[in-house]
């Protein structure tokens, strides 16, 4: 080791902190950490391992999983101080399993491109700064925050981050808090609520004797995945329910549906008015649920009405209607590509009555509970808060905005100037642990550190049942030094405020344990301090109590309009989510580049979806790049040409696109949100994301399709071989 | 093996697997994959990526079917063969087929590896030696199910830059330029079942070993366990199923029950069962 200041002696002492300092961090109920940053001498060699670090064995640690808002808890295998692999908590409520996403969050945790220290723009680029300097910078800049001239612009936050960022904002006298996630179920809340009076009520899955699903993704990204899929399990074994998807192009979902139907983007409503005209002609379902204002309209959608609005056949609607009447109690969904239309909120209206024509109202659709501490629950998002935001932004009423776990440089439309209006903020503090689209726009970015490495807290959205506060420890020392946690961050930034009540908290920790500390006896079911944060800890989870709620009844208009053509535009845009890059959040992680979409099999890059017929009336094969142009702009991609597509559809995958975001992310695909003609939801204000309309040309390239396998079909081989539900329930049927 | 061994029990090591082998099997890892069940989610697959330290080869060689995911998540359209129909639309949705190696017990890749690098465990393993793999891509060339993957070049430097290599798992190697890899059942996770059991000084249980692909499936659609233990779940449903190993042709009871193996005609006596996927019509 010559020319270097390191002695063997202190290599081994290095060595055996790594292990073992990174390992206690992450533990329960262990003594205290001592790492050399506190210059302690003291060394605990491997020889006299403590009992819970062995060398060479794993031991897991309870965390959750951040990388979309479901929030399901995790367990993380720790072995000589790394986080190595990542499960489903078993007990956690949305447990067990994981999705690909949650199995990839590692890759961000320990991503190449994570931002490692405060950055700061000096002369237009941003540069890195120390986190004095950073502090200083705020000091100077955002001292307009004071007078309400501050927002916070986030993803979903919950928990006991969510409480401090509102006594933040209340300390600066600013109410203004978006939450936005391109990826919602807000026109489906708006319904729920004007409906039965409960914006997310239970759906019963694992009741159901058929789901009908209108563009509704639950396997896929709709809500809460990970939860639906095991409802879906226990949907699916005993007396088979029937799954039908109505939706313009293929989902997860509808990939594994008995019966998947086409139909024209938009008039998912005429379709269920349409099932609703066949339930109560043909088969003799009680209209009497449904107010005669309701039965009315629903008398005006004749089947043939029904299909030449949205090329749904008749007899589909028949056969729908006969499963929905056989097999009862039923329950009928909707989702993002029934929603995200100016008409969004009618389609929502018109599943929801089927529901209450059904009387699944009650049956498979519950009243939810709602978990008693209320400034704990997740602020979920939505895209009106992108709109109200931009809109806000763009008439100069901020001199500052934090961005946080969200990127809506990235995913607003071109139309919306977003860069622009986001550029008028005089000064934008962006924290952030990837340097994305909106964090490269800012004028001040701070480090966070990765959910795997801080505290948290964190309450799933989507908890009709039980309710609990899902706990993150760290499951290692963090990769840099100079990443904070949100938490931290804002704690740090209420004490500078001068707020009361935070000076004596050293860190987010100790305000974490003083909160869990101060919860009522009957959530610590008579543990003292120690022991309940220890059983929180362990848990990965504290059952929270909850408050019952109930539903009621009021059908609205189920009124819809009329279908308008094209024109100089015929093909319906239709930007898919999916569960490998959900809103582009997930484009630096390569295990979900690599990883085939779940449909058409492609990696690494973005795809045109387009039916045979479109393909052949514009002379296209797979692997021809196509242009897809909307009044908004134009992108090119390859197609892939299957009948999983509404022949009038153009169904393009989100995520990809990125001009910034990582070496993985970025130049790599295209963006379809980018493209979209400005468009609303006109009850609920949600930005119509299916409403687009494009026309589609050849540009005379090809080449071979990233796509995974060589044949489509089976060639006649008992790869996979398909029996009927009948076979199924006289075998294995209840 | 001496030579005394093989000429006193010579009629012993000529028992071909429809007689039960010349193994004395101590384990007989097996799987049961229910179709009705699996979604195609595709979180089977990335979770073996995560488990088992599976490079990212990148979209070049992605395309060229250099990709090394050891569980592949393969879609397959409905055909007229198939029961599907000339339709306007996919109706019955997707079929969806987890495929990883299958672990047959007549597999046909050991046989024709020049330096014994593929062979048959006493556990019911199809392993792969890496440090004695030459590259011949024989194994590959007969699997036939296509689950033998080829590290083509070295990809450790481009794959894990920092800090991404410390996911790692340390349980198991990183493969290197010039070798054959595959599907293991998750074996790092066998061997720390195992040797959990013996320090406890009991039998391997089931439960006790779970591989990454089945402890992730927000379905559970896949059961891994011991074909030997007749009290292991993935035993009872390959009973339920009326499927036994050492077959070509199921003799089942009743025709309708699910339980089936790919390419079971070829003599390869796969240990994973998959379950018939169910459409309503």
């Amino acid at each position: 080791m010559s020319g270097s200041d390191i002695n063997r002696r202190d290599f081994l002492k290095f060595m055996g902190l790594g292990g073992v300092g990174a390992a206690t961090l992450s533990g329960c109920d262990m003594p205290t950490t001592v790492t050399l940053e506190e210059g302690k001498e003291k060394v605990v060699a491997y020889l006299a391992p403590e009992e819970y670090a062995i060398p060479g064995i794993g031991v897991t640690f309870a965390s959750t999983c951040q990388q979309c808002p479901s929030g399901c808890g995790v367990h993380g295998r720790v072995r000589e101080g790394r986080v190595l692999k990542l499960e489903g908590n078993p007990d956690a409520l949305n447990g067990k399993g994981l999705c690909q996403m949650g199995q990839a969050s590692l890759q961000g945790h320990y991503n190449p491109d994570r931002i490692t220290q405060p950055m700061a723009r000096k002369n237009g680029a941003l540069v890195p700064v120390s986190w004095e300097d950073a502090w200083k910078l705020m000091q100077e800049k955002a001292s307009g925050a004071t007078q309400g001239r501050s927002a916070w612009f986030t993803g979903t936050v919950s928990g006991h981050q969510s409480v401090l960022l509102a006594a933040l904002n209340d300390a600066w006298g600013s109410k203004d808090h978006y939450v936005y996630e391109a990826i919602n179920n807000a026109v489906g809340e708006a319904v729920n609520k004007s409906v039965l009076g409960d914006a997310a009520p239970a759906y019963r899955l694992d009741k159901a004797k058929a789901v009908l699903s209108f563009g509704a993704d639950f396997l896929g990204t709709w809500v809460s995945p990970v939860h639906f899929s095991r409802e879906y399990a226990k949907f699916r074994t005993g007396d088979r329910g029937v799954l039908i998807q109505v939706e313009p192009k293929m989902t997860l979902t509808g990939g594994s549906a008995d019966l998947w139907v086409a139909a024209r983007p938009g008039t998912e409503g005429v379709v269920a008015l349409g099932i609703a005209n066949v339930l109560l002609s043909k088969n003799q379902v009680d209209g009497k649920k449904l107010p005669q204002v309701a039965l009315d309209v629903i008398s005006q959608y004749s089947a043939d009405k029904v299909t030449e609005v949205s090329g749904v056949p008749g007899d589909t609607l028949v056969r729908i209607a006969k499963y929905l009447k056989e097999r009862s109690p039923s329950l009928v969904l909707s989702g993002e590509s029934a929603h995200g239309h100016a008409n969004g909120y009618q389609n929502a209206m018109a599943a929801m009555m089927l529901n209450v024509l059904l009387g699944n109202v009650g049956e498979t659709i519950e009243a939810s509970n709602s978990m008693v501490f209320g400034e704990l629950k997740a602020k979920h998002g939505n895209s009106k808060a992108m709109l109200d935001f931009a809109a806000a932004a763009d008439a100069g009423k901020y001199d500052v905005v934090f961005f946080m776990g969200a990127n809506p440089v990235y995913t607003a439309p071109v139309h919306l100037g977003m860069a622009e209006k986001i550029a008028k903020v005089p000064f934008k503090v962006a924290l952030s642990m990837f340097p994305d689209e909106t964090t490269m726009s800012a004028d001040l970015v701070l480090p966070l550190s990765s959910p795997y490495e801080e505290w948290a807290t964190s309450v799933s959205p989507y908890q009709p049942k039980e309710a609990a506060i899902s706990m993150s420890q760290p499951l290692m020392k963090p990769l840099s030094a100079e990443t904070k946690s949100l938490g931290d961050i804002l704690l740090s930034m209420l004490k500078y405020q001068g707020v009361k009540g935070y000076d004596g908290f050293d860190d987010y920790y100790a305000y974490l344990r003083s909160e869990l500390n101060a919860m009522p006896g009957s959530v610590k079911a008579g543990k003292d301090n120690d022991a309940f944060w220890s059983a929180a800890v362990q848990k990965g989870f504290i059952k929270a109590p909850t408050k019952s709620g109930t539903l009621k009844v009021s059908v609205g208009d189920v009124k819809q309009g009329g279908y308008q053509a094209g024109g100089d535009y015929p093909m319906h845009l239709v930007p898919t989510s999916n569960q490998t890059m959900y809103d582009g959040r997930n484009a630096n992680l390569p295990w979900l580049q690599e990883a085939p979409d779940q449909i058409t099999k492609i990696f690494w890059d973005s795809w045109v979806e387009i039916h045979p017929k479109t393909a052949a009336k514009l002379g296209v094969k797979e692997g021809d790049f196509v242009r897809v142009e909307s009044d908004q702009g134009a992108i090119e991609a390859q197609v892939y040409i299957y009948k999983g597509v509404h022949v009038d559809a153009v169904a393009v995958p989100m995520g990809r696109g990125h001009e910034e975001y990582g070496r993985y992310a970025k130049g790599n695909g295209v963006n379809p949100l980018k493209i979209l003609s400005p468009a609303v939801d006109e009850k609920s204000g949600e930005l119509a994301t299916h409403a687009t309309r494009v026309r589609i040309s050849k540009t005379g390239r090809s080449e071979e399709l990233p796509r995974l396998g060589g044949s489509e079909v089976q060639v006649g081989r008992r790869l996979v071989s398909t029996v009927s539900a009948d076979v199924f329930r006289r075998t294995e049927g209840v | 093996m001496s030579l005394k061994n093989i000429l006193e029990n010579w009629s012993h090591y000529r028992r071909g697997h429809e007689e039960g082998g010349h193994h004395d099997y101590e384990h007989m890892w097996g799987m049961a994959i229910d179709l009705n069940k699996c979604t195609g989610c595709n979180a089977c697959s990335v979770a073996c990526y995560a488990e088992n330290n599976l490079p990212t080869v990148g979209k070049d060689r992605m395309r060229k079917g250099q990709g090394l995911h050891w569980l592949r998540m393969e879609r397959y359209w409905d055909e007229p063969e198939m029961g599907g129909d000339e339709k306007e639309y996919q109706e019955r949705g997707g079929s969806f087929l987890p495929m990883m190696c299958q672990h047959c017990n007549a597999a046909t890749c050991e046989p024709v590896c020049p330096v014994a690098a593929t062979y048959h465990t006493p556990d019911g393993l199809n392993a792969q030696v890496y440090n004695r793999c030459i590259g011949s891509r024989y194994c590959s060339n007969n699997c036939p199910y296509r689950l033998r993957y080829f590290n083509f070049y070295s990809y450790y430097e481009e794959s894990w830059p920092e800090p991404l290599n410390m996911q790692l798992n340390p349980d198991l190697s990183v493969r290197d330029k010039g070798v054959m890899e595959k599907c293991t059942f998750c074996i790092q996770r066998i061997r720390t079942g195992k040797d959990t059991a013996q320090r406890e000084g009991r039998e391997v249980k089931d439960g006790d070993v779970v591989t990454a692909c089945a402890q992730t499936c927000p379905t559970e659609a896949i059961v891994f366990g011991d074909l030997l233990d007749k009290d292991a779940q993935v035993t009872k449903l390959w009973k339920a199923q009326e499927v036994e190993l050492g077959k070509t042709k199921q003799d089942k009871s009743n025709g309708e029950l699910r339980g089936y193996r790919v390419l079971e005609g070829l003599n390869t006596d796969p240990c994973v069962m998959y379950l018939d996927r169910v459409r309503e019509a």
